[in-house]
C-alpha cells in the first residue's frame, strides 16, 4: 500500500486544492443567492394529511418561486403556540380554533398573530358508515342512538357500546358529550389517527356497526362512504363549551363549523420577508387540499412530489398567490 | 553462604543496639467496625475475637502492638493468615488508618502527619513490596519501575535511567520493554522489588512477597533479598506466614497471633525458648540444630578449658557437630579473639534431643 | 441491561427455608378476599372525592401560563434566563452538530465513520458501520439519520460529561455511591412518559428538550459503569500506588482511569444504546427532525415510513454497539502492549486515517456531493410501498392472518383484560388499597408496604385512581404473558447451549429496539385498542426476564447439581427440584424487573389506545393541558414505585451485595 502512496498523492494534491476552491466558491454562491430573497422560513406540519398538503405546497412555492429555504417542524396543535412564542417555528397554516391558546398567546402575550382563514372549512363530528345509516335511519340524529348503543359493542367496551375516539392531539370533547347526552357509550381511544383508521376501516370492510370521531376535509372520505350523526346544537349538559366562548345560557353542544386559520409568530409577521406576503395571500379550497392529501396518504407519494404535481397542474392559482 | 550472612547480623540481642530505632511503634490498635475507637481501653478489648465480634460487631485485627526496628535490621513478623500481620504493616504507613497508637519512622511522627507529609514519607522514606505485586498492567516493565519516581515528579530521562539501573540490579534488564502480564510470577516480583528500590528508601516493607510463588522460585527470591540487603543495608520489615522463611531472613522475629505479638526475639530465642504452647507448636518441626548457635548452648568456660579448639560463637550447632564430635575436649566459642564460653558433647546432644520432645 | 446484569451478580444464595410457601398461600387468600369484595360491592366506594386534591391540576395549568408569560417577557428573571439559555444552548449544539455533518458532505461523513472505526475497532467493526451507512442511503433516510445522530451525539457527550465524573466519585467513595444509587434507580424506573410534561413546561419543545429527556435515561448507565470500572481496578495496584505516595489526582490519572479504560469505553457504549432507545420518545417533544419524529408522526400519516425509521434506529444501534465494543477491546492498554515501535506505527495509521477523511471531504466538495446521499434510484419508495402492502395485507379483514390475530386480540380483551380491568377499577378503592398494601407486606416486608400504601394514596389524592387501576390491570396481564413466554425460554436457554446461541442475537435486537417501534406492526395486526400495547410490552420485557431466569438457573452451583445427580435424579428432577427452587430469587427479580419494563411500555401504549395513565399523558401533552398531564405523570411515578415495592421480595438492598 505505502509504496503506491506517493504517486497517488501527487495526483491528489491538485485535486484537493481544486476541491477547497470549489467549496469556497459554493459558499460565496449560496451567500449571494440568500441575499436576494427571504432566507429561511420554518413551517409547522401537523399530524393530519391535509396539513401535510398545506405545508408542502407552500414549501414548493416558497422554494421555487421565492428562493426561500424552508424548514419543517412537526409539533402538535396546542404546544405549537408556545413554540411560535419561542420562535421555534414561524407559521401554522391550519389552526382548528383553540380558544384558550388564542386568548393566551394572541390576545394577552401578543407573541402569535392571526392572519386570516386558509380557505378550508372544517367539520368535526360523530360519523357512522353509510350502510349502517341505511339500516338504521334513526341514527341521523343523536336521539336515534339512545337505547341502541349496544349494537356498537366491542371487546373493549364491555356491556356498553363503543365510541371510537379521535387522535388525542385533535380538537375534541366527546367524553363530555357522551356524558351530557346520557348515552350508554364507552369512550375508547386507540390513540394515533393511523390506529383509529385501521380500527374503523376494518369494521367498515366487514360491514359491522361503528360510531367514531371524524372530520372533513379528509382524503379517506372519498374512499369510504360515511354519514354524520347530528348532535344537538344546544343541550343542558354541554357546559364545558362555556369556556370556549359560547353563551353559558345556551349550552353549545355540537361541534361548530370551523373556519381554519393561519397563524404567524410575531417575529415572522414583522420580519418583512417576501414569504410573509405570500403566505398571507395563500389560501385554497377543501377540494384542492383533499386532492393533494390523497396523493400523499392514499397513493403514498412523497409530499414533495405530490406538491410539485399539484402546483404544475394549477399554475393559475399559484400565480394569483404570488401577485 | 547466605545463611551465615544473616546470622552474622543476628547476634545483636535486644539491649545493645546501634543508635536510635528507625521505626518505632507503640500501642498500635486496629479495630474494624462501628465505633471502633470506643472499644480500646474498655474491658471489651481483652475479649477473644469471636466474642468481641458477637458483642460489638467489631473485629480487632491488631491489638496493642509495639515494636522498634533498628537501622539495617531485618524484622520479621510471622503469623498465620488472619493473625493481623498484613494489617499491622499497613498501619505503619497508614495505608490502613490505625485506631490508636503512636508510630514514628525516621524520626517523623506518622500519625500526626498531614496528607502531604505522609505522601513525602511514602515517596522517599518507605517502600513497600506486595504479595500480589500491584504492577500497572498498562505500562511497560521499565515504566513500572520508574513509577515511584514519576510520582515524585522526577524528569522522564532521569527516572528511566535510574529504572534501567534497578532492572540490572534484579537481573531483568532484558525485560524492560515487556509488559507485566508477559512475565512469570517470580519475574514480576523482581519488578516489584526493583520498583521499591528505585526511590532509594530507608525502610522496605515486604508484605508476604513470596507467598504467591513456587517453592523453588521462592528460595531464589529469598537469596536475592539477602543479597540486596547485604549490598544496600536497608532496614526491613518482612511479613510472612512461613516459619523457615522467617528464620532464614530475620534478625528478629515477632510471632503474631490474634492481633498480638506473642513473642519477639532472635530466631534462636524463638526456637530455643518458645514463649508459650502456641509458639512451641509452631517451632516443633524446625530442626533446632539448624537454628541454634553455640551462643545458645554454651556454658561459661572452666579454668583450663579456654585453650580447646575454637569455633565462632555464631556457628550453628549442626555445623559445629563434626568438630565437637571429633574432639575429646569441649570446644571454645569465640567472639573475635575472646573466648566467651565452651560447648561440650552433652550440650550438643541435649540441643539435638530437644528437637524430638 | 447492564443494570440487570449487575443485579444478577448480587443474587444472594437462597436460604433453604420455606417461608415463601406460606406467604404465597396468604397472598392467595388476600386476592381471594378482594375478589369476594369485588363480587359483593363492585362499583361501590370509589376513591372519596373529599380526599382529592382538585385544585392541583388547575394550579399547574396556571403555573404553566405564568411560566409562558415569564419566558416570553422582554426581561425574564434569572431562573428563566437560565432555563431559556440551557434550552437554546442545547438547540444550538444539536443544530451545530448537524451542520457539521452537512459540511462534511455525505462522502466525508461516511469516511469519518468508517475509517475511524476501522482504525480503532478493526475490519469487522468497520464493515458494520459501512453497512449501516449503506442501509441509511438505501432506505432514503440519510438526512434523518444525520439529525438523529447529531441529537444522540449531543445527548451522549453531555451524559458522559455529567455521568463519568459522578461515576468516578461513586467508584472512589462508598458513601457517595450509597447516596446516588437510589437516584439512579429512580431515573431508570420512572417511565419517560412521566417526565415529558415537566420538561416541556420548563424547556419548551425542540432538540434541547429532547436532549434533556434522553439524558435522564442515559446518565445512569454512564455513572454506574464508570463506578464499576473504577472499583474493578485491582485493589493491590491502587494500594501499591498509594504506598508510593501518589496523590489522589495521580492515582486517578495514572492508575485508575487507564486501568478502568475498557469499562469506561463500555460505559460509553451503554450510554449510546440507552440514548438511542429514547430517540423515539424524545421525538414526541422534538420539533420534527430525525428518525424519532418519523416514527411518532409516521404513526399518523405513513406507518411504513415509521417502520423503516424504526429499522434505521435498530441498525444504527447495532452498528454503534459493535463499533464501540470493538474499540474498547482493541485499545485496552493493559492488553495492547504498546512499545515505541508499535506506537510509531499507530501514529502513522492515525495520520493516514485523518488524511483519508480530509481527502474524502475534499472529493465530496469537488464532486458537489451534498449533505445527504440520496442517489439510490427509486428504491426507498419501492421499499416503503412493499412495507405498506404488507401492512395492508395484515389489516385486511378478509385475509387468513386477520382471522387469527383478531381472534387472539378479541379473546385477550374479552377474557383477560376486560374482567381484570373491571376487577381493579370497580373493587372499592379502600379495599383495593388495603389489599395491595397487605400483599406488599407479605411479599416484601414492612417498609415496602408502607411505601406502597403511601404511593397508592398519592394516586388517589391526585385523582387518578381509576386510570391508574386501569393501567395496573394491563400491567398484570402483560406481566403474566411475559412470564408465560419468558420463563420456559429462560430455562431452555440455561439448559441448552445451542438454544442460547440462537436466542441471544434476537434478544439483543429486541432490547435495542425503541419501545414505540414494537407498537407499530401490532396496531395493524390487532387493532383492538389495548392489545398492541400489551404485546409490545411482552416483547420488550421478555428479553430481560429470559436473561435473568437463565442466569439464575446457571448460577446454581455445579456441586449442588452434581450431588443431586449422584442420588440418581433425572434431568427433569434436577431442574424441578434443585435448579428452579434455588433460582427462585433470580426469578423473583425477573418479575420485578419485568413489571417495571412492562409499565414503561403500557404507558407509552397510551399513544395507540391503551388508555389509562398513558392516554392522560399523551392527551395532556398534545392538547397542551399541562395540569392533567403532570398529574398523570405523578400517578405513573407513584404506580411505578408501588409496583416495584410490591414485587421487590425480601431481598436485601442492592448495594450491600455489591461489595
Amino acid at each position: 500500500m505505502t509504496r503506491h502512496l506517493p504517486r497517488r498523492s501527487r495526483l491528489l494534491l491538485p485535486l484537493l486544492v481544486l476541491a477547497l476552491g470549489a467549496a469556497a466558491f459554493a459558499a460565496v454562491g449560496s451567500a449571494t443567492a440568500g441575499a436576494k430573497s427571504c432566507g429561511t422560513v420554518t413551517l409547522n406540519e401537523q399530524a393530519w394529511a391535509g396539513s401535510t398538503a398545506n405545508t408542502y405546497v407552500t414549501k414548493y412555492v416558497l422554494e421555487h418561486n421565492l428562493g426561500c429555504k424552508v424548514n419543517i417542524t412537526q409539533i402538535a396543535e396546542v404546544p405549537v403556540y408556545q413554540a411560535m412564542a419561542d420562535g421555534k417555528t414561524d407559521a401554522v397554516l391550519e389552526d382548528w380554533g383553540h380558544v384558550d391558546q388564542q386568548k393566551q398567546y394572541v390576545t394577552k402575550q401578543k407573541t402569535v398573530v392571526m392572519i386570516g382563514p386558509n380557505g378550508v372549512t372544517g367539520l368535526i363530528g360523530w360519523y357512522i358508515p353509510d350502510y349502517l345509516m341505511k339500516q338504521y335511519p334513526q341514527f341521523k340524529t343523536w336521539k336515534g342512538l339512545k337505547g341502541k348503543e349496544t349494537i356498537f359493542k366491542s371487546p373493549e367496551s364491555g356491556s356498553q357500546g363503543m365510541f371510537l375516539g379521535g387522535d388525542p392531539s385533535y380538537q375534541q370533547k366527546d367524553r363530555t358529550l357522551i356524558k351530557a347526552l346520557g348515552l350508554n357509550l364507552k369512550f375508547v381511544s386507540v390513540g394515533a389517527e393511523a390506529a383509529q383508521v385501521a380500527r374503523w376501516t376494518q369494521l367498515y370492510k366487514q360491514h359491522k356497526p361503528v360510531l367514531f370521531y371524524w372530520y372533513d376535509p379528509q382524503y379517506l372520505n372519498a374512499t369510504y362512504k360515511l354519514d354524520m350523526v347530528q348532535l344537538p346544537k344546544r343541550f343542558k349538559g354541554c357546559r364545558d363549551d362555556e369556556k370556549q366562548g359560547g353563551d353559558p345560557k345556551l349550552y353549545a353542544c355540537a361541534y361548530p363549523t370551523y373556519t381554519l386559520e393561519k397563524l404567524f409568530s410575531k417575529k415572522f409577521a414583522t420580519s418583512g420577508s417576501p414569504a410573509v406576503k405570500f403566505l398571507k395571500k395563500w389560501s385554497w379550497t377543501n377540494a384542492d387540499q383533499s386532492l393533494v392529501a390523497s396523493y400523499i396518504a392514499g397513493d403514498h407519494m412523497s409530499p414533495d412530489k405530490a406538491a410539485e404535481k399539484w402546483v404544475k397542474a394549477n399554475p393559475k392559482v399559484v400565480k394569483k398567490w404570488l401577485t | 553462604m547466605t545463611t551465615t550472612t544473616v546470622s552474622a547480623d543476628a547476634v545483636e540481642p535486644a539491649g545493645e543496639q546501634r543508635g536510635d530505632p528507625l521505626i518505632r511503634a507503640h500501642g498500635v490498635w486496629k479495630v474494624f467496625g462501628p465505633h471502633a475507637e470506643r472499644i480500646i481501653g474498655s474491658p471489651d478489648a481483652d475479649l477473644p475475637r469471636g466474642e468481641l465480634r458477637e458483642k460489638t460487631g467489631c473485629v480487632a485485627a491488631v491489638r496493642d502492638v509495639s515494636l522498634e526496628v533498628w537501622p539495617g535490621e531485618v524484622f520479621v513478623v510471622m503469623g498465620l493468615s488472619g493473625s493481623g500481620k498484613s494489617t499491622l504493616v499497613r498501619t505503619l504507613i497508614r495505608l490502613i488508618e490505625p485506631t490508636a497508637g503512636a508510630i514514628e519512622i525516621t524520626g517523623r511522627d506518622v500519625i500526626a502527619a498531614t496528607p502531604a507529609e505522609l505522601r513525602d514519607l511514602r515517596r522517599h522514606a518507605v517502600s513497600m513490596i506486595f504479595q500480589h505485586f500491584g504492577l500497572l498492567a498498562h505500562r511497560r516493565v521499565i515504566d513500572n519501575v520508574a513509577f515511584g519516581l514519576e510520582v515524585q515528579g522526577v524528569p522522564k530521562s532521569k527516572r528511566l535511567e535510574r529504572a534501567a539501573e534497578m532492572l540490572r540490579l534484579v537481573g531483568l534488564e532484558d525485560a524492560a520493554n515487556q509488559f507485566p502480564d508477559q512475565l512469570s510470577g517470580g519475574m514480576q516480583q523482581r519488578v516489584g522489588v526493583a520498583r521499591a528500590f528505585a526511590v532509594d528508601p530507608k525502610v522496605m516493607l515486604y508484605d508476604e512477597p513470596f507467598s504467591a510463588l513456587d517453592p523453588l522460585i521462592r528460595r531464589d527470591m529469598q537469596d536475592e533479598v539477602c543479597r540486596l540487603q547485604e549490598e544496600t543495608g536497608k532496614t526491613m520489615i518482612f511479613i510472612t506466614h512461613d516459619l523457615p522463611e522467617a528464620l532464614r531472613l530475620g534478625d528478629r522475629i515477632a510471632i503474631m497471633r490474634d492481633g498480638r505479638f506473642v513473642q519477639v526475639g532472635t530466631p534462636e530465642e524463638v526456637v530455643g525458648s518458645p514463649a508459650d504452647e502456641y509458639v512451641a507448636n509452631f517451632v516443633r518441626d524446625i530442626p533446632r540444630s539448624h537454628v541454634l548457635t553455640l551462643r545458645w548452648i554454651m556454658r561459661d568456660a572452666r579454668p583450663g578449658e579456654e585453650d580447646g579448639p575454637r569455633l565462632d560463637v555464631q556457628t550453628t550447632v549442626r555445623e559445629a557437630v563434626p568438630m565437637i564430635a571429633a574432639n575429646e575436649r569441649p570446644v571454645c566459642a569465640v567472639d573475635g579473639a575472646k573466648v566467651v564460653g565452651v560447648v561440650d558433647r552433652d550440650a550438643v546432644l541435649q540441643a539435638i534431643a530437644g528437637e524430638r520432645d | 441491561m447492564s443494570v440487570a446484569a449487575e443485579r444478577v451478580a448480587t443474587i444472594p444464595r437462597p436460604a433453604a427455608n420455606q417461608w415463601w410457601r406460606h406467604r404465597l398461600v396468604l397472598v392467595g387468600a388476600v386476592i381471594g378476599a378482594l375478589v369476594i369484595v369485588y363480587q359483593a360491592w363492585s362499583n361501590g366506594y370509589q376513591w372519596p372525592s373529599a380526599l382529592e386534591w382538585k385544585s392541583l391540576s388547575t394550579g399547574l395549568d396556571n403555573f404553566q401560563t405564568w411560566l409562558s408569560d415569564q419566558q416570553s417577557s422582554a426581561h425574564p428573571n434569572v431562573v428563566f434566563s437560565v432555563l431559556n439559555g440551557i434550552s437554546t444552548g442545547l438547540d444550538d449544539l444539536v443544530s451545530w452538530l448537524a451542520t457539521l455533518f452537512h459540511d462534511l458532505t455525505w462522502a466525508g461523513t461516511t469516511a469519518l465513520g468508517v475509517l475511524v472505526t476501522l482504525r480503532f475497532g478493526g475490519v469487522r467493526a468497520g464493515l458494520w458501520v459501512m453497512g449501516a451507512f449503506l442501509s441509511f442511503a438505501a432506505m432514503g433516510l440519510w438526512e434523518d439519520c444525520v439529525q438523529t445522530f447529531a441529537l444522540m451525539f449531543a445527548a451522549v457527550i453531555l451524559s458522559l460529561v455529567v455521568g463519568m465524573p459522578l461515576g468516578v466519585l461513586a467508584g472512589r467513595s462508598d458513601r457517595f455511591q450509597r447516596a446516588i444509587t437510589p437516584v439512579l434507580d429512580a431515573m431508570q424506573i420512572v417511565p419517560a412518559f412521566a417526565y415529558l410534561m415537566p420538561i416541556v413546561i420548563l424547556f419548551s419543545v425542540g432538540p434541547g428538550a429532547a436532549v434533556i429527556t434522553t439524558m435522564i435515561y442515559s446518565v445512569p448507565p454512564a455513572v454506574r459503569i464508570t463506578a464499576l470500572g473504577i472499583r474493578g481496578v485491582p485493589a493491590n495496584t491502587v494500594e501499591a500506588a498509594a504506598a508510593m505516595g501518589a496523590t489522589r489526582l495521580q492515582m486517578l490519572a495514572k492508575v485508575q482511569l487507564p486501568l478502568a479504560r475498557k469499562m469506561l469505553l463500555l460505559s460509553v457504549n451503554q450510554t449510546i444504546l440507552f440514548a438511542l432507545s429514547m430517540v423515539v420518545i424524545a421525538g414526541l417533544i422534538n420539533t420534527g427532525q430525525g428518525l424519532g419524529s418519523l416514527v411518532t408522526n409516521g404513526l399518523n400519516t405513513n406507518p411504513a415510513l415509521a417502520l423503516l425509521a424504526g429499522a434505521a434506529i435498530v441498525i444504527m444501534a447495532i452498528s454503534i454497539d459493535r463499533a464501540t465494543e470493538a474499540m474498547a477491546e482493541r485499545t485496552d492498554p493493559a492488553r495492547m502492549h504498546v512499545t515505541e515501535a508499535i506506537r510509531g506505527r499507530l501514529r502513522v495509521a492515525t495520520a493516514a486515517t485523518g488524511a483519508a477523511i480530509g481527502l474524502a471531504v475534499g472529493i465530496g466538495y469537488a464532486l458537489d456531493a451534498g449533505s445527504a446521499y440520496t442517489n439510490v434510484g427509486g428504491s426507498p419508495d419501492w421499499l416503503q410501498a412493499r412495507l405498506q402492502s404488507a401492512l395492508d395485507y395484515v389489516e385486511n379483514p378478509s385475509t387468513f392472518v386477520f382471522s387469527i390475530t383478531s381472534w387472539i386480540g378479541n379473546h385477550l380483551v374479552e377474557y383477560g383484560l376486560q374482567p381484570l380491568q373491571n376487577f381493579f377499577v370497580e373493587t372499592p378503592a379502600p379495599v383495593m388499597l388495603a389489599g395491595l398494601t397487605l400483599i406488599a407486606l407479605l411479599l416484601s416486608g414492612l417498609r415496602p408496604a408502607v411505601m406502597t400504601f403511601a404511593m397508592l394514596a398519592v394516586i388517589g389524592v391526585v385523582g387518578e385512581w381509576g386510570s391508574a387501576m386501569d393501567t395496573a390491570s394491563q400491567v398484570i396481564v402483560a406481566l403474566v404473558l411475559t412470564m408465560i413466554v419468558a420463563f420456559p425460554l429462560g430455562v431452555w436457554v440455561a439448559e441448552s447451549a445451542r438454544v442460547a446461541t440462537i436466542v441471544r442475537p434476537i434478544l439483543d435486537v429486541l432490547q435495542t429496539l425503541p419501545q414505540l417501534v414494537y407498537l407499530i406492526p401490532f396496531i395493524y395486526l390487532m387493532p383492538v385498542s389495548i392489545v398492541p400495547g400489551i404485546i409490545a410490552a411482552v416483547l420488550y420485557a421478555s428479553p430481560v426476564v429470559i436473561r435473568l431466569v437463565a442466569a439464575g438457573i446457571r448460577e446454581v452451583t455445579p456441586n449442588t447439581v452434581e450431588a443431586a445427580q449422584a442420588f440418581g435424579a433425572t434431568r427433569t428432577q434436577v431442574l424441578l427440584k434443585v435448579k428452579i427452587p434455588l433460582a427462585r430469587d433470580a426469578i423473583m427479580l425477573g418479575v420485578n424487573q419485568g413489571i417495571i419494563m412492562v409499565l414503561a411500555v403500557v404507558v407509552i401504549g397510551g399513544l395507540v389506545g391503551s388508555g389509562g395513565l398513558g392516554y392522560e399523558v399523551a392527551y395532556g401533552l398534545q392538547q397542551g393541558q399541562f395540569g392533567p398531564g403532570v398529574v398523570a405523570s405523578l400517578a405513573i411515578l407513584a404506580l411505578g414505585i408501588a409496583l416495584d415495592r410490591v414485587t421487590r421480595g425480601n431481598r436485601r438492598p442492592r448495594l450491600e451485595g455489591n461489595r
